[in-house]
């Protein structure tokens, strides 16, 4: 029941160092929740593959939300596939991250004027913890998005209470 | 001095433990934070609908029966196999006698078809393939000639 | 058969169906249908042996202002190699246009998709609902004087 989760205020070496391990451990293998929508797919997908690989970083596509750590928002979101997406975060297992991957993602890209079954930026279902911005963005960029999200990830805390 | 079948208590034991215990330490640090929408049943999105109850083909059944017959065969063919060198000629034959009563069964099940996985429906073309597409299908006396 | 023998093979076929024609522009001659009567004209291109269109390659909706809705059909024929296209011109008021989802099975989807983004009602369509836009959206997104709404389900739709 999570009887040491987020337990601990006064940290020691000890505790401290455990969470470190921790952290690591759920860094070091990010199981991405496979969310290609439109052209970022393409990229994602070629970041994925060999010359770009991302399985060096621990990080594969699952196609279940019960199954993975990251959901990896890759292109446009419409307005009717705006409630699928916050129905699988829900169902996403903690702790969860979301990473918007795209123009589209991030704030609604080319449609942000005209758009009327766009939705403007995923945050406004969800919320994100990594954007990384581009047209979409080469594999090099989406690397170090998730590159990014595993430093945020460095500093949180799983059996000492988390600070701010 | 522990006995064969105490070496492979130690074996099932330590199996069991390694697993039990880093299941139990990951169930004291995860997160619990359940709530309605996150038990909800997975269906890509959507809400889910229709019954868990479907009825699946008849062929798993088939195939799960004969392997079983031919599995519980390879059982009872291990210790004799074992103990092979220390029997005879009789323990051969008897053997040999064995196996082809099973061998019976194979054939019966092989030529019953139950076998193949599918058991494919002939398929008689309707049009004509060419350049153009005829207008009209080929009537039966045309496609019997 | 170029465009100018086929209007007039419509035209001899159905006077009082056909209501014009412009044949001589830089692309696609078309010609244009009475609403109650696309699905004969329809028919009769597909089964004649003159004509025999097969393939509706586009069926699309236009709005063509002043409260006038169209709904364009390019049509194909791939033994004969020669094309036309059917105009229909309804009022924004009554939109109503007979189906030709029975004669060419691509124009289902085709029919959903002018119906969801301009409101243009097809009669005898098998199944008529939106098909681009989700299930309870208001307004027909393509027409030009349509507002995008401030919210959907909670979303804020402007940026």
């Amino acid at each position: 029941m999570g009887l040491l989760n987020q337990r601990f205020e006064n940290g020691n070496v000890l505790l401290t160092s455990v969470d470190d391990v921790l952290a690591w451990g759920r860094l070091s293998s990010l199981w991405a929740m496979q969310f290609g929508l439109a052209c970022c797919a393409i990229e994602m997908m070629a970041t994925g593959a060999s010359h770009y690989d991302l399985d060096r970083f621990g990080t594969f596509f699952r196609s279940s939300p019960r199954q993975a750590d990251v959901m990896i928002v890759a292109g446009t979101v419409t307005l009717k596939m705006a409630s699928r997406i916050k129905t699988l975060y829900d169902q996403m297992a903690e702790p969860r991250y979301v990473l918007s991957m795209g123009s589209c993602a991030n704030c609604g890209g080319p449609y942000w004027e005209h758009g009327y079954h766009v939705l403007k930026g995923v945050d406004r279902v969800i919320p994100v913890d990594v954007y990384v911005p581009g047209c979409p963005p080469r594999p090099e960029a989406l690397m170090e998005g998730l590159l990014k999200l595993k430093e945020k990830i460095r500093k949180e805390r799983l059996i000492l209470k988390q600070t701010a | 001095m522990l006995t064969e079948y105490g070496r492979v208590l130690i074996f099932i034991l330590v199996g069991a433990g390694i697993g039990a215990i880093s299941m139990v330490f990951a169930w004291l640090l995860r997160p619990h934070r359940p709530y309605p929408s996150k038990n909800a049943i997975y269906e890509c999105g959507e809400s889910p609908l229709g019954d868990t109850r479907i009825r699946f083909n008849i062929r798993f059944y088939v195939i799960a029966l004969v392997f079983l017959i031919f599995d519980v065969e390879v059982v009872f063919l291990f210790p004799w196999a074992v103990v092979y060198s220390a029997l005879g000629w009789f323990a051969f034959f008897e053997m040999l006698v064995f196996l082809a009563i099973l061998l019976v069964g194979y054939a019966y099940v092989w030529k019953r078809g139950d076998l193949e996985w599918d058991k494919p429906a002939p398929n008689i073309p309707r049009y004509e393939r060419g350049i153009g597409v005829r207008e009209t299908p080929l009537t039966e006396e045309e496609l019997v000639a | 058969m170029i465009a100018q023998e086929l209007y007039d093979l419509l035209k001899t076929t159905f006077s009082d169906g056909i209501l014009e024609a412009k044949l001589d522009g830089v692309i696609d001659p078309w010609v244009s249908v009475a609403p109650d009567r696309i699905l004969d004209v329809a028919r009769f291109l597909r089964d004649d042996e003159r004509t025999q269109f097969d393939l509706l390659t586009l069926l699309s909706g236009v709005d063509m202002t002043k409260g006038t809705l169209a709904a364009v059909y390019h049509l194909y024929s791939m033994k004969r190699n020669h094309k036309i296209v059917l105009k229909t011109f309804v009022p924004e008021t009554h939109p109503h246009v007979q189906s030709v989802a029975s004669i060419w099975r691509t124009a289902d989807w085709q029919e959903r998709e002018a119906f969801d983004m301009y409101g243009m009602i097809f009669d005898g369509h098998p199944d008529l609902r939106r098909i681009l836009m989700p299930d309870d959206w208001d307004g027909h997104p393509l027409r030009k004087d349509y507002q995008v709404p401030e919210f959907y389900n909670g979303m804020k739709v402007p940026y």
